[in-house]
């Protein structure tokens, strides 16, 4: 059965992790001259047909804070799809630069949970669409999940579920879920988790941690989510954007052919 | 090598126009940030785009503050041509329920409208249904809380819980619910259809 949802394509998004104006998780695929370079390796992924690139980790501290907008400058001037930029904004400030920069939405983590104001403040301030929140999560032996911030290093009192309820509220226009207890096990997306927050939340939902194959996005739009991150899959060179968009039309789910 | 013509871009003074500027650079186009209507006469613009940042009411109280809405008809009315964007669509019609009781350019007859969508704001891909065969094939991004679902105008539809209209042209204004800019490839060869 097709899964598409009234007419709006699921996407897959394709992330990269930057710091310094190089991109620092091993990629490693033939035919690219610098695979550090920011702007070829976003520019492959655009042509390969990803639906948006998303920059984390970009280590946007105050010293190397010119080199981090000036990456994004660049990047952003050589993609035609969207382009999100998260990790280490703290501050309204700090998503002004982004934005100003070229940014095209921002992801926001540790930040929205020390300061939930701030979700309302850049929602109000820059428009809903452009405000990511991201959510880490890791599953409990009990069956709950509870949130971590700081990179997944320190965790938080918060109900996952009410959390992600008051992102919603406060002005988010898109949520990022991290399934921690996945990430890097190659098992694929926590469907169960995707399928109860999309039919939860009125907003639109990714899904990310845990991709290894072109079947794991089929698995989590037929959960339900809106949208789904990977990295590893693609920057090892295993499989490429067009490889998952094939497996995922021989699958009935509609996605851009571009 | 021929000069590159110059494309006003209408400063409603509403969101970052980092994408459109870069867009309109990848297709060979200079654009040109024009504030108030005197700007728009001091150079030779072989186009107007009105971008598509930020909410209805902002948008057309900055227009009226420094006389674009005049300049933005008086063009129209002459026939030059011009683009609209998402928000920069919805002006062209006489008002939208994001912002009540403010008026658009209303040039169209029609109102913007909440959109029935299962999740809001709109974000993301979507088909363009269309008789036309070079907006038929095309699959365009959005990113939208409201939108127009009937216009005389209409060469273009999508669907997103409900259809509405993504597409109008009329004389020389064409006008787009999505982002062409944010589009990739198919986005560029539809701006580079009106602009070029």
């Amino acid at each position: 059965m097709s899964n598409i949802k009234n007419g709006l394509k699921p996407r897959v998004i394709v992330c990269l992790d930057v710091a310094n104006g190089r991109v620092v998780k091993g990629v490693n695929f033939k035919g690219l001259k610098d695979m550090g370079d920011p702007v070829e390796l976003a520019l492959e992924y655009q042509r390969q047909g990803a639906d948006e690139i998303v920059f984390l980790d970009i280590k946007a501290t105050l010293e190397n804070r010119a080199n981090a907008l000036e990456t994004v400058t660049q990047v952003a001037k050589s993609l035609s799809i969207p382009f999100t930029v998260g990790g280490g904004l703290n501050s309204y400030q700090d998503v002004s630069d982004f934005l100003n920069a070229g940014a095209d939405k921002v992801a926001l983590n540790s930040a929205a949970v020390k300061n939930p104001e701030l979700i309302n403040q850049i929602s109000q301030g820059f428009g809903a669409q452009c405000v990511v929140v991201a959510v880490d999560l890791d599953k409990q032996n009990n069956g709950s999940y509870k949130v971590f911030i700081n990179g997944g290093h320190k965790e938080t009192n918060l109900d996952a579920f009410a959390w992600l309820h008051e992102v919603q509220q406060r002005g988010a226009g898109e949520v990022l879920l991290t399934a921690m207890h996945k990430d890097g096990t190659g098992s694929g997306f926590d469907n169960d988790l995707m399928k109860r927050i999309a039919s939860d939340l009125s907003i639109q939902v990714i899904a990310s941690g845990g991709a290894a194959a072109p079947y794991h996005f089929v698995e989590t739009f037929e959960a339900g989510s809106d949208a789904a991150l990977a990295a590893g899959m693609f920057h090892r060179g295993e499989y490429s954007v067009q490889q998952v968009k094939q497996e995922l039309l021989q699958n009935n789910i509609e996605v851009r052919v571009c | 090598m021929t000069e590159q013509k110059k494309v006003a871009v209408i400063d409603t003074k509403a969101g970052n126009l980092f994408s459109l500027f870069a867009c309109l650079r990848r297709i060979d186009l200079e654009p040109v940030l024009v504030k108030n209507s005197t700007e728009l006469e001091q150079q030779d613009f072989s186009a107007m785009v009105i971008p598509g940042q930020g909410r209805f009411g902002t948008v057309m109280n900055n227009l009226r503050k420094n006389q674009l809405e005049q300049a933005i008809k008086d063009w129209y009315l002459q026939g030059k041509n011009i683009v609209g964007i998402c928000v920069g669509m919805q002006i062209f019609f006489e008002s939208s329920e994001e912002d009540d009781g403010i008026q658009g350019l209303s040039l169209l007859a029609g109102k913007v409208t909440r959109l029935n969508s299962p999740k809001q704001p709109m974000v993301g891909w979507c088909d363009l249904k269309s008789e036309l065969a070079f907006y038929k094939q095309k699959t365009v991004y959005f990113v939208n809380s409201f939108a127009v679902k009937e216009s005389q105008q209409v060469i273009a539809n999508a669907e997103y819980g409900e259809e509405f209209v993504a597409a109008i042209q009329i004389g020389s204004l064409t006008a787009f619910q999505f982002h062409p800019e944010k589009s990739g490839q198919q986005g560029e060869e539809v701006l580079k259809q009106c602009l070029i």
